[in-house]
């Protein structure tokens, strides 16, 4: 019996990885549904797809440049910039479809220029896509400073038609469920992949692009002495890749219906994850698109697990998909040492003496793991941190948010309430703006008062509720490092009947811009209490 | 003019410099349809270099080449396979990760209704190999499956199919194939000759010279010794126009081993109990003294190489033990094996031996230096010392110590390979296949080395698939037939004999 | 050929090549500042400190020249070590969690005494380079025992680490107030103390790699590990050095790094500059697949990347399109040492080049 399975994997042995990769995805995601009554629900399982549909965009293209032993490391830049171009431009009014065609012939012409430098001057892909990816960033922001927000119509329609499924309809409708429901990126994406997958096996193209990678690097060269149009096809495919970062960068400013310089960042790692994760070897020269399908599942399934468990912050997101990667790569390297041990200079026996190695090896690693979690937890649960000694003179204590208090100014007919604690000295700062210019704040134990021009305050607000979206999920969507040792921010707008509270912000740089420049707005009209250090 | 009207391909006055080097003057060559025509020289004469030029690789400063009439000036690789020019290397330069169908059409594939079709390439490939060259195999697995001589195959396959091939160029084909594969190869050969395809065949093996050409080409240090019909020159004369020395230096050898015989001690240096290495090499023993030089002889794939790693402790065995200077070896490893004393000048220089990019001092010195530890560094000076030592006494061409070890030609950068092992003093020294590759002349010089290394008082171990040198460089001779040792030879012994302990039939 | 007395000459060659190009970027773009930023050069004395543009391109450019030493290393045997940013965060995170560690209890007071630190600093720096070292630790395991190509085990570390450094500090910023600790990236003794710091580290490094066997290994491992094998050098012990000391110059650099910014922001920590360091060892002629390296040169490469960051906003060029125009730099940089382009001036004198 188990000499059946070896054989059954020795001869589709490039296939493991793929497989293991899908069994992985559909294996998560059963256990997920088995825990969450959530995910039961059919679409969050379509929710899935409609999410990443960008990711797996991005990594078809990145499939193909890994494949030729390349990568691209500009995506995230070009994904950025055709969020941010495209919302200028439709702001300006271009047509969208016009739109559309621009953005796409430009990521190919990025993708085209990485791809002669790195044809024809021979320089780097990872340089010269990190520098495209600077590049690209760097161009968002000669665009726009801000976010850009896009409201054409057009762009709507795209981002939020619901798809349904047939069949799956009516079955919802019996269960008394809304019908689930995909969106047109989706689409766009299973049809690219398909298409890609065709090209990768049916065409010469596709062949050759195969032919360029793995081997370290040996094979381009004799891809090269084989005849095949080597230089052409790599250029191909950067512009390709160009192409798809584009489409991909279209797919996400749909879904975010907005357009900035720093959306995306950390992209191209997550893409390459889902790529290598999919079962395609880093080197090239082996794996499958339809794996990046998987790995992009992978990935998908991930992030829904830890948000539906609620508990754990996002961080882990990365540190489950880190340990993922390296679980496939390790999965790769083996096999692959087993392919290449066949022939060559090293024989049966040394793979077997490779194995013992590697065994004890994947032990040695484990406990160095093992080691430093327990070391980092022990250290922080026993005496190393306890907290008997630490000086009263040395700390001030942080007061809480005043919640009630707004909450009764708001009531009063205050339009923005703003309370700023924590901080160096531990302020403590609470001040109330009304519609007629009057600014009041106390610290607690201080008051103050101040008039300002009740147009200049109906100004901020309009700007506050319209350019810089206060009531939208522009604010506050955002991943954040809180510090709970720097300024505490909490703000509430009361706006024609709308009320939105946004509490406990602290730290500047991972602020959405909308938040940040909502705050320099409120503070502008502010007296000061405390002046900051 | 039926004479030129059989020349496809003439190359008239060819000349090509490098930095420093004439690698080529005024050379000229030319090859009939349906001929093999065989191109022989030690190493520097330009053989290479002459078939870079013919293949676009590099262009040549004069001269002109006429393919069936026309002058060409081929630009490239490709280009030149276009024009039917195709070359067979050593190495196989196939991608490894396609099937061997891929392998062989790719670039011409069958299509339908605009995509590959597989079916009909799968049976493509397959008729080729069955039909042109009687080989049998699944094409439709990956290249990489399958031996290096089969992959030789795939390369030829592949060479005949695209751009139906007029010429041929192969290029040490057989130097990683066994005997039947060597044979094979030379029906397939025989048969496109048949055919009217011209082959040029660049071997520096003397009996596949006079086994498959009708013509010898013979170039010696860039220059073109002359052109000659294989069935009148003998191989006598044939060396010398290819090394232009007297044999009288070769005959020398087997007056320098007789005398050296005497030195050899009684005790065993080193002694193999039942040494194995399961897949590798059956357990086997064996006995090395001081002042000897024992040749491991038999045919590739026989388990000459894993002898020499297991006893250099390059792979560790699963049995036996090594017993060295009485002592029982527990440490297998290189570094072990360099600090006890023995040296293994490995197989294959390219990737075991030079670092190219270091220069030759501290080639040399590096085996050294990793005895001695990270931190005795050995003093700049007393690395230029033991260099220059080194390359006074093996007559390594080199313009400086500083010289990369790259820009040698491969004589040399044998010897700097050398000259490393000499350095870390040892007691063993086993060289395996330090002659492959490099010119008559310095083979001599290496082989003279060896016995004198012998007299010294060192045990040699020397490995070489030509028998010839095994005979004229060793005391006593181990045979070895499919990773097993199969007889031991002491003393006066005559080639027939050895051959058929090789081949395992009976005297 | 000469006998025994080493030929100095062909040194000074080596030295030559290897530095020429960085130092001739870095001159062109001094020369570029001094011609087009006044004041650039101008070097005031406060307090016995030296201050000015010039030296702010050494300070701020510290913790990617400490980058660049331990990844010149790596780099040199054939390898790349993505994770320095992500080893950087968990360093700080180390840092900043000694000096307060009430981040990990839920209750938040803020430290107001600037000499109030819970750890010694010595105790800090040490836990924080031991954690810096044991990710070092864990990439050698990968790339040497697991054979795992070392792009690819280093971005595992890369992407993973930040939320380790994110789990030291329990999800939180943590504010670093120990004014002796801040000493590290903001003090002064005559000059920037951080440039003492990456003094000192170069000078070990240097000693270590070139007054030992050391360096010799790691350019042969680098060139052809087979070869070196054979001839009995031990990759594995090599990769291990190389590997832990960049995990080690990654921890100090964060240090600095967390010094200047006085947080340990397990986010921004480090951002892109495993990218700096990178190409600065580039830049510095250090060949990607492995080799021959020079500290120096990858030195000179940091100091190119800093100063076009400096010149630029001396200029007055905005944040953001800095990265653009240093896009546009390296780029130009590069071609300098692309064999294209030196082939070309080489093919001036009618040599044709090995395909």
């Amino acid at each position: 019996m188990l000499q059946q399975i070896s054989n059954f994997f020795s001869k589709n042995r490039n296939f493991i990885p793929l497989m293991s990769t899908a069994v992985l995805a559909l294996a998560a995601y059963g256990i997920g549904a088995y825990f969450f009554v959530g995910m039961r629900n059919p679409q969050v399982f379509f929710n899935l797809f409609r999410n990443s549909s960008f990711l797996l965009i991005s990594g078809i293209g990145m499939t193909f440049v890994i494949l030729t032993g390349g990568i691209d490391l500009s995506v995230s830049g070009v994904v950025a910039l055709t969020t941010v171009a495209s919302a200028v431009l439709l702001r300006e009014g271009w047509n969208p479809w016009s739109v559309i065609l621009l953005m796409l012939a430009m990521g190919m012409t990025l993708g085209a220029i990485m791809g002669s430098f790195i044809v024809y001057l021979k320089v780097q892909p990872f340089i010269a896509t990190l520098a495209g990816m600077w590049f690209a960033r760097g161009m968002c922001f000669f665009i726009s400073d801000n976010v850009v927000a896009i409201d054409d119509h057009i762009f709507q329609i795209l981002g939020k038609t619901k798809i349904l499924i047939p069949g799956l309809t009516e079955l919802a409708a019996l269960q008394g469920n809304p019908a689930p429901y995909i969106s047109i990126p989706v689409i766009v994406a299973f049809t690219l992949l398909i298409v890609v997958i065709y090209v990768a096996h049916y065409t010469r193209f596709g062949r050759t692009v195969y032919a360029i990678g793995g081997n370290e690097g040996r094979n381009e060269q004799s891809a090269r002495l084989m005849g095949l149009p080597v230089n052409r096809t790599k250029m191909l495919v950067y512009t390709f890749n160009g192409f798809c970062s584009a489409l991909a960068g279209l797919s996400f400013s749909l879904f975010v219906a907005s357009g900035h310089g720093l959306y995306a960042s950390g992209f191209e790692l997550d893409v390459i994850a889902s790529v290598v994760i999919g079962g395609t070897m880093l080197s090239g020269g082996s794996g499958y698109v339809f794996g990046t399908f998987f790995g992009v599942l992978v990935l998908a399934v991930t992030q829904a697990l830890i948000q539906f468990i609620g508990t754990l912050s996002s961080w882990w997101t990365k540190i489950v998909i880190g340990i993922l990667t390296l679980i496939f790569i390790g999965v790769q390297t083996i096999l692959a040492n087993r392919k290449s041990g066949r022939q060559g200079t090293q024989t049966t026996q040394e793979l077997l003496v490779v194995r013992r190695k590697r065994q004890r090896l994947a032990l040695g690693l484990g406990t160095i793991v093992v080691l430093a979690v327990v070391a980092i937890l022990s250290a922080s649960q026993f005496g190393w941190f306890s907290f008997a000694e630490t000086p009263a003179a040395a700390q001030c204590v942080i007061k809480p948010f005043r919640e009630e208090e707004a909450a009764s100014l708001i009531k009063d007919g205050a339009v923005i309430v703003y309370n700023r604690t924590a901080g160096p000295l531990c302020v403590d700062e609470l001040f109330a703006i009304y519609p007629d210019g009057r600014v009041l704040g106390n610290d607690g134990v201080n008051k103050v008062e101040k008039q300002v021009d009740p147009a200049e305050v109906e100004q901020n607000l309009a700007k506050i509720v319209g350019e810089y979206k206060w009531f939208t999920g522009a604010i506050y969507g955002e991943y954040l490092t809180p510090c709970r040792q720097c300024f505490a921010h909490y703000v509430s707008i009361s706006y024609e009947g709308q009320e939105k509270i946004v509490s406990q912000v602290d730290g500047t740089a991972s602020m959405p811009l909308g938040y940040t420049l909502t705050l320099a707005v409120i503070r502008s009209m502010l007296p000061e209490i405390n002046p900051a250090p | 003019m039926s004479e030129s009207d059989q020349d496809i391909l003439v190359m008239e006055g060819i000349s090509k410099t490098f930095p420093g080097v004439q690698a080529l003057d005024n050379v000229s060559l030319t090859l009939k349809r349906g001929e093999i025509l065989c191109l022989v020289g030690e190493n520097g004469a330009g053989k290479s270099t002459l078939m870079k030029v013919l293949t676009g690789v590099d262009r040549p400063d004069s001269g002109r080449i006429i393919l069936d009439g026309k002058e060409i000036h081929t630009r490239s690789p490709q280009h030149a396979q276009s024009l039917g020019i195709s070359t067979v290397y050593q190495e196989i330069n196939l991608c490894p990760n396609l099937t061997v169908a891929e392998n062989i059409l790719l670039g011409h594939e069958p299509h339908k209704m605009g995509r590959i079709d597989w079916v009909k390439m799968n049976d493509l490939a397959g008729e080729t190999l069955q039909g042109l060259l009687g080989v049998d195999i699944d094409v439709t697995k990956l290249l990489g499956s399958y031996t290096v001589a089969i992959q030789q195959m795939v390369a030829i396959a592949r060479a005949l199919d695209i751009a139906s091939a007029r010429i041929l160029i192969l290029d040490e084909p057989t130097s990683s194939l066994d005997v039947h594969e060597t044979e094979q190869l030379f029906k397939v050969m025989k048969k496109l000759k048949n055919e009217g395809v011209g082959i040029i065949f660049i071997t520096h093996f003397i009996g596949q010279v006079y086994e498959n050409s009708d013509r010898i080409t013979v170039l010696r240090n860039g220059k073109l010794v002359g052109t000659y019909d294989t069935a009148s020159i003998t191989r006598v004369e044939l060396i010398g126009k290819m090394i232009g020395r007297s044999l009288a230096e070769l005959d020398e050898m087997t007056k320098i081993k007789l005398e050296s015989s005497k030195h050899i001690r009684r005790e065993a240096l080193l002694q193999a109990r039942e040494l194995g290495l399961a897949g590798s090499i059956r357990p086997f023993n064996l006995e090395l003294h001081a002042g000897e030089v024992v040749g491991l002889a038999g045919l590739l794939g026989s388990g000459r190489t894993e002898t020499a790693s297991i006893l250099f402790g390059v792979e560790k065995p699963d049995t036996g033990t090594i017993v060295f200077d009485g002592d029982v070896v527990q440490d297998y490893s290189p570094l072990g094996s360099i600090t006890r004393g023995v040296a293994l000048c490995p197989e294959d220089r390219k990737a075991a031996g030079i670092v190219d990019d270091l220069t030759v001092r501290e080639n040399i010195i590096l085996a050294m230096q990793a005895s001695k530890g990270w931190f005795k560094y050995l003093s700049l000076r007393e690395q230029y010392e033991i260099a220059e030592k080194y390359i006074k006494l093996l007559n390594i061409a080199t313009p400086s110590a500083d010289q990369p070890v790259k820009n040698l030609s491969g004589g040399n950068q044998q010897k700097v390979i050398l000259a490393r092992w000499l350095a870390t003093n040892p007691q063993v020294l086993i060289l395996d296949e330090p002659t492959r590759g490099i010119d008559v002349g310095t083979k001599a010089e290496i082989q003279k080395l060896v016995l004198s290394l012998a007299e010294e008082g060192k045990a040699c171990v020397f490995i070489s698939s030509e028998l010839e040198e095994v005979l004229r460089t060793s005391h006593r001779i181990v045979v070895l037939r499919e990773r097993e040792k199969v007889a031991e030879f002491v003393g006066e012994v005559d080639e027939n004999t050895i051959i058929h302990a090789i081949a395992g039939s009976e005297a | 050929m000469k006998k025994s007395a080493i030929p100095s000459f062909a040194w000074k060659n080596i030295t030559e090549s290897r530095l020429f190009f960085p130092l001739v970027a870095l001159s062109l773009i001094l020369l570029f500042d001094f011609i087009f930023i006044p004041g650039f050069f101008a070097i005031e004395n406060r307090e016995g400190n030296l201050h000015g543009s010039l030296i702010d391109i050494f300070r701020n450019g510290s913790t990617v020249m400490l980058l660049a030493i331990g990844m010149t290393l790596v780099i040199a045997t054939g390898g790349v070590d993505l994770s320095v940013g992500a080893t950087m965060a968990i360093a700080a995170s180390m840092a900043g969690i000694l000096m307060n560690p009430s981040a990990l209890k839920n209750e938040v007071f803020f430290v107001t005494d600037p000499y109030y630190t819970f750890q010694p600093l010595w105790v800090v720096i040490v836990a924080a380079l031991i954690v810096a070292l044991i990710c070092g630790l864990w990439n050698v395991v990968l790339v040497a025992y697991m054979r795992i190509q070392p792009m690819v085990a280093t971005l595992i570390l890369m992407i993973s680490g930040r939320g380790i450094a994110q789990l030291i500090t329990n999800g939180l910023r943590v504010q670093i107030t120990y004014r002796p600790y801040a000493f590290l990236g903001q003090g002064w003794i005559v000059l920037p103390f951080s440039l003492y710091i990456v003094a000192i580290v170069l000078t070990i490094t240097w000693i270590m790699t070139r007054k030992t066997a050391i360096g010799m290994f790691i350019e042969s491992v680098g060139i052809n590990f087979r070869s070196s094998f054979f001839s009995g050098i031990d990759e594995k012990k090599i990769k291990l050095l190389v590997y832990t000391f960049c995990g080690f110059c990654a921890g100090i650099a964060g240090l600095v790094a967390s010094s200047n910014v006085r947080t340990s922001d397990a986010n921004n920590i480090g951002l892109t500059t495993e990218l700096d360091a990178i190409l600065a060892v580039v830049i510095g002629g250090t060949s990607m697949s492995g080799g021959r390296f020079s500290l120096l040169a990858s030195i000179v490469g940091a100091l190119v990347m800093q100063a076009i960051t400096q010149s630029m906003y001396a200029i007055g060029v905005p944040a953001f399109a800095l990265q653009a125009i240093k896009a546009v730099v390296v780029i130009f940089v590069i071609l300098l040492f692309s064999e294209q382009v030196r082939g070309f001036a080489r093919g001036l004198t009618a040599q044709k080049k090995e395909v």
